[in-house]
This record gives C-alpha cells, structure tokens and sequence, in this order.
C-alpha cells in the first residue's frame, strides 16, 4: 500500500426492492492500491452493492464516491469512464475469437480515418499491457484453446485496456483449480503494487483473509463491520457473517461400512456432444460411508452422476444398485428403489420453477404412495411435507406458497437438500449440496449428511470444494479428465496433493489409480 | 432504455403477470377492442349513403340519438351507429332473455360454446405439455364421422327401446369420438415422441388428410353416403340416439344435456391437471422438460398420452357437434378446431377458463348474425369487429406464452435471484 487516499468510497447505500432491503444504508471504504475482499452469505447483498458501484443498479439512497468525486452512474458504461472494471462470474468472451481480440473488442483502434480496425496496433497494446502487469498471456491463442485460469486473466486485461484503476471481481476463485486459485492471488498483488485497486467478492473465508489487505463483512444488506485481514481469525469473521458461532470443521467420525449399495463397473459415458465425458470408471459405495468424487468441475463428474442417476445412457459398463442391475432402470424406478438425488442444476432440473414448494415437494414421488392415493394427489399431505421441509432446513421466507423462482439460490437449495434427504434413501447422490448455501445452513446440511450416513445409508458426495469433500468423504476419489486419478483417503491427503491430482498429474508417491482404487475398496 | 429493451421489460412483466392483473388486461383489451370497432364503424359509415343504406333497421340510432344528439351526427352522414351495433353483437346473442329465455339466438350461443368448450380444452391439455396440437380440427372431424357413421349401423336396431336406447347410444357415440379422436392425435403424438417429429407440422398435414377421408367416405354410396340425398353426408340417425332437445324449441340444435356434460367434462380436466399424479406429470413436462426427467417423468410416455388425451376430447367434440348440432356426419364442418386453439390461447390454457372464452367466442358468433340480420352493416365489417375482439383478447396471453417459451425473464422485483446469479453457483 504505497498511498493511502481512499479509490472508493460508498456512503450510505440503501438499495431496496419490492419486499426486501438488499443494501440497508451500506458504508464502504476501499483504499487505493489495495485488495478489499467483500465477505457474506448468500444474500447478503454484496453483488448488489457492486452493481450499484458498478451502474447496474442505482440505489435509492446515498452516495458513491469515486477518486473524491460523486458520482451518479446510469450505467455501466460510465463505470467504465469512471475507471471502474468489472469482471463477472460467467465469463464475457467469444470463444472463436483471440485474446487479443477479445479484449479490444468494442474499443479497438481505428485505421484509415476510421473505417478499418488496426489490429496490429491492438496486439501491441494487449502485449504491451500484459507484460506491463506480468500476466502470462498468448494475445494470438484463441479463446476456446485456453484454460479457465487465462480466461479469467484475458478478463481482467480487458477492463485494464478500458482504463480500470478499481478492478471488481465477482466470485472469481469458483471455476479455478487451487493452483489457479494461487496464480489469481498472485495477479492481484502485482496490480495492486502498480497501484489499481481491486474488490473481491466472496463467502469463502479463507480466500478473504489470505488474498485480502481489508475485509469488509456484509449480513442482511448491512456493514457489520471492516477488518484487517492480518489481525483476524476465522472464527471471527464466520461469527460476523452468520451473527453467531459456528463450528467451522467437520467432525467425521469412523465409518461404520456394510453391504455395497452402489456399484459402478467400468463406466463409460458421452456428453451432450458425443465426445467421451467419463471413461471406465469402477468404484463402490457401500452403507454406511461417504464416498467422495473431488476435481475441476467439467472433468466429467456431472455425466458420471446423470449417468448413475438414470438422466444419461451410459455408453458401457454397468451400474448396480442394492445389488440389481440398474445401468438402464428409468429414473422413476430409481426414485422407487430409494436413491435420492440433489441434481448440479437446481433451477433446471431440481425444482420447478413456476410450482410452489407444495408441488415441487413431490417431485419425484409424485407416484409414490405417500402423496398419490388411489390416483388422486393428497396435496393436504404435500403441504405438510413441504412445511417441515422448509422449517427443519430453514428456508426463507418460511412459506411453502412461494413460487420456487422467487427463491434465492441458497435457498432453493436448501429445499431440495431437504425433500431428497427426507426421502428416507438408500443412497444420497449429492452433487454440490451446499453450493450457495450460508455456512449456517453448510454446517446443517453437512450434519445431516453424516447422521444418514451413520443411519447406515451411502453417500455418493460429488463437489468442487476441497474441504467439503475432504472433510466429509470416508473414501474420496479426485476425477480428472473423464477418469478417476486416484481414490485416496481423505485424512492422510494434502491439498497440494488433491491440487495436482486435479489438474491431471500424480505428486510424487501415488501410482496410477487401479492398484489405489483395489486397496481404497479393500480398506 | 432502448425500444428494444422497453419491449423486453414488457414482455417480462407480462409474464410473470398475477391471475388479477391478467383479468384486467383482457378487460381493457375488450373495451380497446370496442372503442377502435366504434371508429371502424364510424368511418365505415361515412362511406355509404344514408339514403340507401339505412343506418339501422332494426333500432335506428336508438342510442346516439338520445345520448349526443344522433340526428345531428347522421346529418353529417355517419350512417352506422356503433351503439346500435355493439349493443347487436353482444345483447343480439342473448335474444330476448327478459321474457322468453329460451330464444333461438341463445339456443345458438350455447351450441356454439359447447362445442367450442371440448376444442377449447383439447387445445388448453395439450399447450399444457407444451405441445402444440394444431390437428384438434382434424381430430374432431375423425371423431364426428366415427360417432356418424357406427351410429348409423347401430341405432336403427335399438331405435324402438325409447329412453333405454338414448341410455346406450348417446354414450357409445360420445365413446366412439373419444376413441376415434384420440387415436387420430396418438399418431402425431408417437411421431414426436419416437421420431422427434415436430407435431405442428404433423399435425396441420393430419388434418388435410382427415377432412380428405371424410370427404372421400361420405361422398361415395358404396361407402357411407346416404343414397337419399345429394348432399356429401351420412343417413340421419334416429332421434333416440341423439341429445335429447328438452326446454328449447325442437328446431334449436341446443341441448342443455350437452352443455352440462361439457361443464363436467371442464371441471374433469381441472380436477386431473391439478389433481392427479398424471396431471402433475403433464404440467411439469410443460413447464421444465429437464425437471419432468428428474422427477422421474417419461417424457415420450407423457407427450403421447397428453397427445391422445388431446385428441379424444376433440373427438367428442366432434361426436356432439354430430349428435346435437347434425343429427348425422355431413362434410364442410365449421372450424372449431382453430377456433379453439383461440379459445385456449384466450383463456390461458386454463380448463376452466376455456369456459368463459368458449362462451365469448359463442355469443360473438351467434351475435353477429344477429348484426347482419338486423342491421345494414355490412357481413365483412361484422367479422372484421369479431376479429378485432378475438385479436385483442387474445394477444396478451400470446406474447405471455411465447415470452414464457422463448425469453429468459428474471422476475425484476427479486434482488435474491440476482444475487444468486452473481454468487450463487460459488464453488
């Protein structure tokens, strides 16, 4: 931090929308040339309050302050102007384009008077700016042959190019490897040394303290308070975003394994273009353990579970099930049969999003014998299924009229969460079952998740957060590729190890996975 | 804001419109309609001539003469008095409720809606699945020369039994329609399922083929022509085996039985789409196909038992059309088919909506023909007033369902979903 002026600084914004106070006269001060992480649960408001910096929103009352100016923004467009940059979650790139390209798009140079985009004058900005800040960027590759990590890097040279000294980043650590998570951070302190200034948005706590110079906490739409990032703990900062204590660690006892409830031999599956998403994938999940599947998310986890799942033919192998056959059972008979399933794509497929909570409490057992009677729906007993869903997960606003659109993610999850695991299942297929949800209801869903398994049911648990996996898996294999690299036990495992795995390579001591995976089983 | 995202921020509130803002909506469109059909004739008026074309016959200038004047405004040669015309179309279809209720234009009105009731809701079951059945017209025509022409075999032989063969008849030949009808639309329902066929086109192609078989069926004495006519139509069916006509003059093609069976029938589907695992099937298929396949759902199992569904109760609109309206199956029948889908589309593919947009669309019909009877204005400008009812109406619940199909509508009032957008896949 070589100068101490404030860059930004929000005074007192309230943003509101019908029914909800999403900011509730906010403050915040970010310091040039520094790294200012917003940390919340979901909902919190912290995307709003960046919208509004950002001139996606205007706000119903206050100030934005930037470089010692108010300002009024209409859009975003005189963000920009204004020098600010934002860099959304969901990437803003054209795939057939080039790095290059794709960053002087919309602002390329001109030639001949106007009528001609010089390109080669583009090219030497976007080297000259890369170089500038020590990212290791190809400007002639183009953008569908680079990885995730460089998008995002092409991302953030663009608002450079556009003229961003306040750079906001939007969840940017959720498509990255841990290594790529590093390279980021990396990024981030030589812009700040050159001076920019960069807003992250996160609820991970560990990201916030590790990246960050200042962490300013967001709950319900309020302030509840900026920290520095050195002089505070964990603890503290969960304790500030849930306004309570919370245990942060899980505590996973000793499986208690039995028979094998699922087994998948020699898996191999397509994706939705026919290109071989997963190949020969064999493993076991019995009663009583949670088998955990770690990796990059689109390394072929979600055809593998759509496959297990009944939503995808596989192209060969087998999936038993309680010891029946099952590769080709249609979905229903799967439901029957007690396998509960919290899908990746909640607002595709897990609810429906026009039924209220009553009528997506049922789906999937809408012709079972707990609601259908006699071909007639008991819809009195729905609503109280759909009622004791909502109150035992917590889900807000507690009225199972809601439509499931009118749900925030977090929410929406905890009622799937929710009507799979009262499903009374002979395995739960998760899939990211905490993704977006607060860490209140993460510490919720994740007890619940080992009392089934310690009811002595199996858990197929399938997520992209290191420590969820690592902390809840009794057996965790890590898929890269299509194809599981290693089945390892999550205790003795570090995160530098899970991190290469990851990314495709064996750190030293692990052999390739056939001989890992007989003894994982044999354990 | 651009025209462009203007008409993106309507589109979006019209489909994420409430239940009562959408009654307001087709409220204001109704008297919009009328206000622009006022000025149509208006303007119509003033270019004919007074002298020869009397404005009126039937109540001339009744209501402008006594509200503004109306000598005053036919002097300046508006010769058509848009009061006069309305008060036609709307209270004509009525006939003189007042003192004699069972009038021959309400006796009409009714026919009509009943019939448009069962095409209305044949549409509405289908649009639910988010399947497109174009073919109901077809469906209907299978349905009605099913019900004629087995009908025609059977009744003679039980004619003499009275009551008891009504008993038997009349739901053997509503039987046959569904049946018929159901199987006709099963066709473009497998072709989709297994073929990934597209049912509009199938089902437009369907109904050449239906009204061209009919034709070819009723047109040939060797098939099912009745020999004692000249006209392309089946021999009549005797009257114990059709709806029976009580209340209503003989001679009104009414049956308060039928109108009834098509209230319970409305009532039926309500109760199956809302009530059934069957029904929560078919409306989750329609609304999210991928939520329908998570929640266990067979999709080509639903699209062609929805289909089929469809197609029967086409069908027995068909069979009623013949047993209450015909008396036998003749060629040339009316489109109530596509005047259905209008139905549907104008009651927001809800089955007990149909019923209100079934009787619009009834009293439309029969009113207009009270129009041209009793007044001088032209046939064309009285359908080009129907048109503009039906146009208006309907217009809103299309975009809505073309915005629910095509564009991606966050509801703007919900900073939740946006935050979820932003930061709820975190990972």
């Amino acid at each position: 931090m070589t100068q101490t002026d404030t860059a930004v600084r929000l005074e007192d914004i309230t943003k509101r929308f019908p029914g909800v106070v999403a900011n509730d006269s906010v403050d915040l001060h970010v310091e040039r040339g520094s790294v200012h992480a917003l940390l919340g649960e979901n909902g919190a408001g912290k995307t709003t309050l960046m919208n509004v910096l950002y001139g996606l929103y205007q706000p119903n009352a206050g100030r934005v302050v930037v470089d010692d100016e108010a300002r009024e923004f209409s859009s975003p467009r005189d963000a920009i102007d204004a020098g600010i940059g934002m860099i959304h979650q969901h990437f803003m790139l054209v795939d057939t384009m080039t790095v290059a390209e794709n960053i002087a798009l919309g602002n390329e140079p001109r030639k001949w008077g106007g009528l001609a985009v010089d390109r080669e004058a583009a090219r030497r900005e976007v080297v000259e700016l890369s170089e500038r800040y020590g990212f290791d960027v190809d400007p002639d590759q183009t953008i569908a042959d680079v990885s995730v990590g460089v998008q995002q890097r092409v991302e953030i040279l663009k608002a450079l190019y556009r003229g961003a000294d306040v750079l906001i980043l939007d969840e940017p650590t959720a498509v990255l490897t841990p290594q790529e998570v590093e390279d980021l951070f990396g990024v981030l302190d030589e812009l700040t040394d050159q001076g920019k200034t960069v807003i992250f948005i996160t609820h991970k706590l560990g990201e916030a303290m590790h990246a960050a110079d200042d962490v300013t906490v967001l709950r319900d739409g309020k302030n509840v308070g900026t920290v520095d990032a050195d002089e505070t703990t964990r603890e503290e900062l969960a304790e500030l975003m849930v306004g309570r204590e919370v245990v942060l660690d899980v505590e996973s006892t000793e499986p208690d394994v039995g028979e094998t409830v699922l087994d998948v031999d020699a898996l191999s599956v397509l994706d939705d273009r026919d290109v071989p998403a997963v190949t020969d994938v064999s493993f076991l999940v019995r009663e009583g353990e949670v088998f955990g599947v770690a990796g990059v998310d689109g390394n072929g986890q979600a055809e593998l579970v759509e496959a297990i799942t009944g939503l995808r033919e596989p192209e060969s192998g087998t999936v038993e099930f309680d010891g029946r056959e099952f590769t080709d059972a249609p979905r229903r008979e799967r439901i029957d049969a007690g396998m509960a399933y919290i899908p990746e794509d909640r607002q595709e497929r897990g609810l429906v999003m026009d039924f209220d909570l009553v009528e997506n409490g049922i789906l999937g057992s809408q012709h079972s014998p707990q609601f259908a009677s006699e071909a007639t729906i008991d819809w009195d007993g729905a609503r109280a299924h759909a009622e004791d869903v909502v109150e035992e997960y917590d889900v807000r606003p507690p009225n199972a009229d809601n439509d499931a659109v009118s749900l925030s993610g977090g929410n929406q999850q905890k009622f799937i969460v929710g009507r799979e695991f009262e499903r009374d299942p002979r395995l739960v297929v998760a899939t990211h079952p905490t993704r977006g949800v607060d860490i209140g209801s993460q510490e919720f869903i994740h007890d619940r998740l080992l009392e089934l398994r310690d009811e002595g049911r199996g858990v197929l648990l399938v997520s992209s957060k290191l420590d969820e996996v690592q902390g809840l898996s009794d057996r965790l294999a890590v898929m890269h590729d299509g194809d599981v690299m290693a089945v390892v036990d999550p205790d003795d495992v570090t995160e530098e190890e899970l991190g290469l795995l990851m990314a495709g390579e064996y750190p030293e001591g692990y052999e390739p996975r056939s001989e890992r995976d007989a003894a994982g089983v044999a354990q | 804001m651009s025209a462009a995202d203007r008409a993106h921020d309507l589109l979006g509130r019209l489909v994420h419109a409430s239940a009562f803002e959408r009654f307001l909506i087709s409220t204001s469109a109704l008297l919009l309609s009328v206000f622009i059909g006022a000025l149509i004739i208006l303007g119509a008026g003033r270019m004919t001539d007074c002298a020869s074309a009397a404005y009126t016959i039937a109540v001339p200038g009744k209501f402008v003469t006594q509200f503004v004047g109306g000598s005053a405004v036919f002097s300046m040669g508006f010769c058509y008095d848009p009061f006069a015309v309305y008060d036609l179309l709307f209270l004509g279809a009525l006939g003189d409720v007042l003192s004699n209720p069972l009038n021959g234009q309400f006796a009409t009105t009714l026919a009509e809606t009943t019939i448009l009731m069962f095409t209305g809701v044949a549409v509405a079951v289908a649009f639910r699945a988010d399947i497109f059945n174009i073919g109901v017209q077809g469906q209907l025509v299978v349905g009605a020369l099913t019900t004629g022409v087995v009908l025609a075999f059977v009744a003679p032989a039980l004619a003499g039994l009275g009551l008891l063969a009504t008993v038997v008849l009349l739901p053997l030949g509503l039987l046959l329609g569904a049946v018929a009808g159901g199987a006709y639309a099963a066709i473009p329902g497998a072709l989709k399922a297994y073929a990934d066929a597209n049912e509009v086109i199938t089902t437009i192609m369907l109904n050449f083929v239906a009204t061209s078989i009919a034709l070819f069926l009723v047109s040939r004495e060797k098939f099912f022509k009745d020999p004692a006519s000249f006209a392309n139509q089946t021999v009549p069916l005797p009257d114990v085996a059709l709806f029976p006509k009580f209340l209503f003059r003989p001679r009104d093609d009414v049956s308060l039985l039928a109108f009834a069976f098509a209230v319970v029938v409305l009532v039926g589907i309500w109760y199956l789409l809302q009530h059934t695992p069957f029904g929560y099937d078919l409306r989750t298929s329609g609304l999210q196909p991928d939520a329908a396949e998570y929640g266990g759902v067979d999709a080509d199992r639903t699209i062609v038992s929805s289909m089929t569904l469809s197609g029967a109760l086409a069908g027995i609109g068909g069979a009623v059309y013949v047993l209450m309206v015909l008396g036998n199956f003749q060629t040339g029948v009316p489109d109530y088919g596509f005047d259905g889908i209008t139905v549907s589309i104008l009651a927001g593919n809800n089955p007990l909506g149909v019923g209100f947009a079934a009787l619009l669309f009834g009293v439309l019909k029969s009113g207009s023909i009270v129009v041209q009877v009793g007044s001088d204005v032209p046939p064309t400008l009285v359908g080009v007033l129907r048109g503009l009812i039906i146009l208006f109406v309907a217009m809103p619940e299309f975009f809505r369902m073309i915005g629910r199909k095509f564009g991606s509508f966050d509801r703007p009032s919900e900073p939740a979903v946006a935050d979820a957008t932003g930061g709820g896949s975190d990972e």
